[in-house]
């Protein structure tokens, strides 16, 4: 299902411009193609309880990634390439949740050491104890035992009845809400992380960034070495110096060899 | 077959029929290797990625899990990517076994792209002490990418053994066959050279801030270029001209240089090492895509923003 938000010219240079780190345009490509992978969600099957939310922030990370992999060159409509890396990257979420959790030896300890507080609190005052006492008597913090905890909760299945009730009649499934509501849109967009941004200066200090974004007008009117000299208190010459070596800092950080060694 | 202290860039592959011949696959060896102080990389999915550490037990805590679920991009940022994981690797054990899943698409449009990947993967890393074998569930995996995997492989393990592939090909030869040409651009306008590589940067900056082209990328462009350029110099015989403009929506340059050229398909896929130099690889991560011909002014660098 291609995007009816986009001319085919409009979604090419979205998916170049998202390939190519621009934040808007992951944005714009994202907010386009939200629908169609929202009713990928709605429709997917799986076993396992797992938020549709989850499902379309999964589904969002598979379009960026296609755009980043797509060939705008090639015959093939973005949608039906995308399409199906949405699909897998629900897959893999879900094949996540399916799996049953592998704990640590130490994890395995601190559910045993849980376990014993627990009756020891239900004999001795008849009730369920809080996670308060629980982490009074095993020395365990808080947050180390909702952690241990979690791992106990077996996944759910979406037509589980919801709180178990063997009467009620929603499920998590009916709990889902119209798939193109705009406001879901928003609440997903707004905790989508697009981080596809390859920002090589982030690898150079505040100086140095300066100088490469003032000279070369990234974010800001193009300047001489020499206006950018003038507006840091240097020279011309060091501007220039301190640009070369930016560059050649970006450089070596792009091709770190591996080390040699003579007798491996 | 065990790895001695002279293998050098060792590439494998493995086809599986199911998660548990995977598994009865990889944690051997890895295993193996860790016992003799080898280091040891999975890369797989996510899903793929819990299944090893279980598997592995106490193993686990010895090996680097590499996430490989946004990879698989374009073949040169792929290389890029695990020759980080094997330096890092190599700087803390003298040889390192790796298993990594690879993220073929369905599209057939782009099967010949990563077959040449993993064409190339036998030269890339052929310096490192590492020995990689590739992954590929063969339930549901089309023809043409097993054939790909027989073709590249120089070993491939399957049905329980080892086998010497009698279909691998010269990685050189299948990746210049897999290469496509480069096809002539009209629209290009030449924009010239300079006096320097600092007056060249100056003047495409110029260009790409005039044309508009996103600020996530004009450093990567300037990169590129003052490395394509810097090779023209030193081994082309200088720059004879400089060609810009936009061809299917995307920012090219192409530099012209004075000299004979070369026929090197591996051109900047080769991780860096002594006696190969790093400009066209820096040159390849940072782009979408690198051609080099022979034009009727001179050989041609032609970058893909």
């Amino acid at each position: 299902m291609p995007s009816d938000r986009l001319t085919p010219r409009q979604e090419h240079d979205l998916v170049i411009g998202a390939e190519a780190g621009d934040a808007d345009a992951s944005r714009k490509l994202v907010e386009a193609f939200l629908p169609a992978i929202v009713g990928v969600a709605a429709h997917f099957p799986t076993a396992v309880r797992v938020e549709r939310q989850e499902l379309v922030q999964e589904g969002v990370a598979g379009l960026l990634f296609a755009a980043r992999r797509y060939d705008t060159s090639l015959e093939t409509p973005f949608w039906a390439y995308a399409s199906f890396w949405v699909r897998k990257s629900m897959q893999e979420l879900v094949a996540e949740l399916a799996r049953p959790v592998a704990l640590s030896d130490r994890a395995v300890r601190g559910l045993a050491l849980l376990g014993r507080a627990r009756s020891e609190y239900l004999q001795a005052h008849g009730s369920e104890p809080t996670d308060g006492e629980l982490s009074r008597a095993t020395g365990l913090t808080r947050t180390q035992i909702e952690s241990l905890q979690a791992t106990q909760r077996r996944p759910r299945a979406l037509e589980e009845p919801l709180d178990g009730a063997a009467e009620a009649v929603a499920t998590v499934g009916d709990t889902i809400v119209d798939p193109v509501a705009e406001r879901e849109y928003e609440q997903v967009l707004d905790e989508i992380e697009i981080d596809e941004v390859r920002d090589l200066a982030d690898e150079l200090d505040a100086r140095e960034r300066r100088v490469l974004r003032a000279h070369y007008g990234l974010g800001e009117p193009v300047q001489t070495l020499s206006q950018i000299g003038g507006r840091l208190g240097l020279t011309a010459e060091r501007a220039r110096q301190i640009e070369v070596g930016a560059l050649q800092k970006l450089r070596e950080r792009i091709s770190r060899a591996a080390p040699v060694r003579a007798n491996v | 077959m065990e790895m001695s202290s002279e293998d050098r860039g060792r590439h494998g592959a493995l086809l599986y029929e199911s998660q548990d011949a995977y598994r009865e696959f990889a944690v051997p060896f890895l295993s193996e290797g860790l016992e003799v102080g080898e280091g040891a990389i999975v890369a797989h999915t996510r899903p793929g990625l819990a299944m090893m550490r279980e598997a592995l037990g106490s193993d686990a805590a010895h090996v680097t899990f590499v996430d490989v679920s946004s990879a698989y991009t374009r073949p040169a940022r792929t290389l890029a990517s695990y020759h980080q994981v094997y330096v890092e690797q190599l700087g803390k054990s003298p040889s390192l076994r790796g298993i990594a899943d690879v993220q073929f698409g369905l599209d057939p449009a782009e099967w010949d792209l990563w077959t040449a990947y993993e064409a190339v993967f036998n030269r890339s890393f052929e310096h490192l002490p590492a020995w990689v074998v590739c992954t590929y569930n063969a339930n549901g995996t089309p023809d043409p990418i097993i054939d790909g995997v027989w073709r590249t492989h120089p070993e491939v393990h399957a049905g329980d053994a080892w086998h010497t592939s009698d279909r691998f090909e010269d990685p050189d030869e299948l990746l210049g066959e897999l290469t496509p040409e480069p096809r002539p651009l009209s629209g290009l306008r030449s924009i010239g050279f300079g006096r320097d590589l600092e007056e060249f940067r100056d003047g495409l900056a110029r260009v790409l801030a005039a044309e508009k082209v996103s600020d996530a990328t004009v450093l990567d462009m300037l990169l590129a270029a003052t490395e394509i350029a810097e090779n023209a110099i030193e081994h082309g015989g200088g720059v004879a001209d400089v060609r810009v403009g936009h061809a299917d929506g995307r920012f090219v340059c192409e530099v012209v240089d004075r000299g004979e050229g070369f026929d090197d398909p591996t051109a900047g896929y080769l991780a860096p090492r002594p006696g190969v130099g790093r400009g066209l690889w820096v040159a390849r991560q940072l782009t979408w895509r690198l051609e080099f011909f022979a034009a009727p002014d001179g050989f041609t660098a032609r970058i893909w923003l």
